[in-house]
């Protein structure tokens, strides 16, 4: 775990320097903040992002769902916080961050292994999913410029819908 | 603009209607009502006018025109056997008023259709006025006085001039002429500023003053420059008071008392002495006035205390309490910080509880603006009372007990039909069908419905009681097993055939009457009294009457809780349902076939739910022993939960629980809403009735 993570501050500092000629470039592009979850990358628009938070006591709450890890108090507000694990059926594992978005007008945290960089991606580059199966909270995915992976575009409406 | 007008002109129609319920009671109407229910005539009038509701300004004018007439001649010039239509007329205005306004509320246009009502006004008018001119409209130009932002109101370019009175002179003999600064510039609504002032302590009919429509006529300004503006009192006293106001007011340069002799200028008109300024600027210079002319406050006691008031957006004191229970959270966190553990700082203490008294005070005066006197929807009650012993042919009175209590302005609203509805069930079915009837019970021919609030503390009890027939236990029986809900060959106590009353379509009544047996029944008002964290529970003797009794939290914003842990989980249970907590061991639980546990407290069994299996959480403890008991009790369910740990008493800030969670029907299991801990924590509120009907089933 330890490593994966240090590998990817290095990787973030090399792809911020070779990311700044491009964007200038780009054309109707978007800005995506990329997390990691169970090794995969994840990229959510960043106009959602609210921000990253490390130290948070989440409160559980009862008789909902196991994705649903409870909630949680962001300066007085109470919101949510959402396992996207398990949410997309895999094993629970301890998630160290959270990230907070904002989505049509609901707070909702969620718990990732660790965040990568922000990255601005033109909407031309993004690809539609392969496999209908794979499209659960997931709407694109795009390769990313540094080579480093392919990144997923989570999808909020799905995240936040309900079952 | 549409808003203030709404909200004033319904503030308006419930004082009309409490003035004229009060006046029905007595059969006349008093000087001071006269007045007043002109006042409000012509402020509806004007401010109508304004909005260009026609229909409404011109029907608010002829009843202004009525109670002209009866001022003028008081209210001896309606024989005692019209008056009961004169109220008929004026309940009939309150009603068009509230329908149209009720229109004009969801966007429509109000009805300009009118003329059968005004033709009944008009005629009415015509019988009480003899002979008098026809159009004998009063001197009253409309509108509001605050000239500058509204020059020329629409309505008062058709009010018929004064009237020429020719006594005006010789009743009217203490003059007092007022000279403005020159070039002070609006002399017009200087001298009407002093007209308001004289109002506060001179009856309306004891002084006139000149030029007359000096409110909205800005062209007068020339005319009170260059002659002074003339006020004439029927007494000398009233003059020497309005020279004090005179003294005290700005910009005044001289002022010269003179007492009139019968002599010529008999050509002048002098004016009818005009209405109580319209809209709410009028309550500004009346409250100013004590302040500039302390004379005048001695003298106003007969002037009905009128609060001073705001109208706020709701949202707005919502937004205000969720800030101030933050800044009561943070200041805990603050004072409470683990980093000044075992540090003694003794000026920091200080300030810190200087802060905590502060922020107190700042918490309960957030809360209190939210609190509204529960008055307004008793006085509602008192006309539906009224309406129902016309049409039922009843006769009964209602008796209101703890009107100025205060309650939360959202249960406010929302207990108001559940009264109206529990007062016209006892009207309907309560109150015996025929006076004599009640006197062969031995009881008053009148009939007596009691409305009551109590403020507790912690709750508001709000009663019902009725002396009427009382609940015939025998009919309810039949009816509820006719019903299907209950079983014939069972005993039931008198608890749970009232308790019937309440499940949802029953109704005793056979008969769909206008006013209740439309199948829904008590079982609604349960609803919404429970929607509001409530209870509502029934007594009754048979042949004596019905009580029915709402206990209902003082505010659903913030209560008393007890915390409680269960494993690393807290819990907030509402003080107000919690009986009893004792500590058990395992050998005092029985248990039943399916596994349940009980627990025999006080002759009766109660069921044992441990929260730690309930919610499945993954701590806590097992054994009866290592934790304790809490016995709850939400209206008729009582049983006990088990949890590990009374953690202590605390006032909380409820917080509903995000959408995105409610979405599960998690509010059925029990649990309700969270709070802020003090150290930044959530604690988790539990709903004793719903948390019993999930685990224990029903």
């Amino acid at each position: 775990m330890m490593s994966t993570l240090n590998s990817m501050d290095v990787q973030t500092d090399e792809i911020v320097q070779s990311e700044t000629p491009h964007e200038a470039a780009a054309q109707s592009a978007k800005k995506y903040l990329i997390f990691i979850s169970d090794d995969l990358h994840f990229g959510v628009d960043a106009k959602y992002v609210v921000e990253i938070l490390n130290n948070h006591a989440i409160t559980p709450l009862p008789m909902t769902p196991n994705y649903v890890c409870g909630i949680f108090n962001m300066r007085g507000q109470i919101i949510p916080v959402l396992d996207i694990r398990q949410k997309l059926g895999k094993a629970p594992a301890s998630a160290p961050l959270m990230v907070v978005l904002t989505y049509d007008g609901t707070l909702v945290g969620i718990m990732v292994d660790s965040v990568d960089q922000m990255i601005e991606i033109p909407d031309s580059a993004l690809l539609t999913m392969p496999s209908k199966n794979s499209q659960r909270l997931v709407s694109g995915m795009c390769t990313l410029p540094d080579g480093s992976g392919t990144m997923l575009i989570l999808d909020c409406e799905q995240l936040l819908g309900h079952d | 603009m549409l808003e203030m007008y709404i909200y004033e002109a319904n503030t308006l129609l419930e004082q009309l209607e409490a003035i004229v319920l009060d006046a029905e009671q007595l059969n006349t109407f008093s000087e001071d009502n006269v007045n007043e229910i002109f006042r409000i005539m012509h402020t509806i009038k004007g401010s109508s006018a304004m909005m260009e509701f026609d229909s409404l300004a011109t029907i608010a004018h002829r009843i202004e025109d009525m109670f002209f007439i009866i001022r003028d001649k008081t209210i001896d010039v309606v024989p005692e056997e019209d008056r009961p239509t004169l109220f008929d007329l004026v309940f009939q205005a309150v009603d068009f008023f509230r329908t149209e306004i009720a229109k004009v509320e969801a966007g429509q246009s109000p009805d300009t259709v009118i003329d059968t009502f005004l033709a009944n006004i008009n005629d009415f008018i015509l019988k009480i006025s003899g002979e008098a001119p026809k159009d004998a409209a009063p001197a009253a130009p409309a509108a509001a006085p605050a000239a500058e932002s509204a020059p020329a109101a629409p309505a008062s370019s058709d009010v018929p001039a004064p009237l020429p009175s020719e006594d005006g002179m010789a009743d009217f003999p203490y003059e007092l002429r007022i000279f403005f600064d020159e070039g002070c510039g609006m002399e017009n609504l200087r001298a009407f500023m002093l007209v308001t002032s004289v109002r506060d302590f001179c009856a309306e009919s004891e002084f006139l003053f000149e030029p007359a429509d000096v409110e909205n006529n800005p062209s007068t300004a020339d005319q009170v420059a260059e002659q002074g503006f003339l006020i004439r009192f029927a007494n000398s006293e009233n003059r020497d008071k309005a020279i004090s106001v005179v003294r005290g007011a700005g910009s005044v340069r001289s002022y010269q008392p003179h007492d009139f002799h019968p002599a010529p200028a008999a050509s002048e008109k002098p004016a009818e002495a005009q209405a109580p300024a319209a809209s709410t600027a009028s309550a500004a210079p009346k409250h100013a006035a004590p302040a500039a002319a302390p004379a005048a406050s001695a003298a106003s006691q007969a002037q009905r205390q009128k609060e001073s008031l705001i109208s706020v957006n709701l949202s707005k004191l919502d937004q205000l309490s969720a800030i101030v229970g933050e800044i009561v959270i943070t200041e805990s966190m603050v004072t409470c910080s683990p980093d000044l553990k075992g540090l003694h700082l003794d000026a920091f203490a200080k300030s810190a509880r200087q802060l905590r008294k502060l922020t107190d005070e700042l918490q309960d005066i957030s809360m209190s603006l939210r609190m509204v006197p529960v008055s307004n929807t008793f006085q509602k009650m008192n006309r539906i009372v009224r309406d129902m012993c016309k049409k039922l042919n009843k006769s009964a009175k209602l008796t209101m007990i703890g009107e100025d209590t205060e309650v939360d302005k959202t249960i406010v609203d929302g207990i108001g039909d559940t009264i109206m509805h529990m007062i016209r069930n006892s009207m309907d079915h309560g109150i015996e069908e025929t006076e004599a009837e009640r006197v062969a019970a031995g009881k008053d021919p009148v009939g007596e419905i009691l409305l009551s609030a109590q403020d507790t503390g912690s709750e508001v009890i709000i009663q019902i009681k009725d002396d009427g027939q009382g609940v015939n236990e025998d009919v309810v029986l039949k009816k509820a097993i006719k019903n299907g809900i209950a079983s014939a060959d069972r005993d039931y106590t008198h608890k749970e055939i009232l308790n019937f009353l309440m499940m949802p379509g029953f109704s005793t009544n056979t008969d769909v009457t206008e006013f209740s047996g439309r199948g829904v029944g008590m079982d609604v008002v349960k609803k919404s009294v429970e929607g509001l964290g409530g209870t509502v529970s029934i007594e009754s003797e048979f042949g004596h009457g019905m009580t029915t009794t709402l206990r209902i939290p003082l505010t659903m914003a913030i209560m008393d809780g007890m915390e409680v842990s269960v494993g690393g989980s807290i819990f907030t249970i509402p003080i107000h349902n919690i009986r009893q907590s004792f500590k058990m061991s395992e050998a005092d639980i029985l248990h039943d076939p399916v596994d349940g546990e009980m627990i025999h407290i006080m002759d009766e069994y109660f069921p044992i739910i441990r929260a730690k299996d309930f919610y499945a959480l993954p701590e806590g403890a097992d054994t009866i022993d290592d934790g304790i008991l809490l016995w709850l009790s939400s209206g008729e369910h009582s049983y006990c939960l088990f949890v590990d740990e009374l953690l202590g008493e605390q006032q909380i800030v409820v917080k509903p629980l995000p959408s995105y969670v409610n979405n599960f029907d998690i509010k059925d299991y029990g649990i309700t809403g969270c709070s802020i801990l003090g150290d930044g924590n959530i604690s988790i509120i539990l709903d004793v009735r719903n948390l019993y009907n999930a685990a224990c089933g029903n």
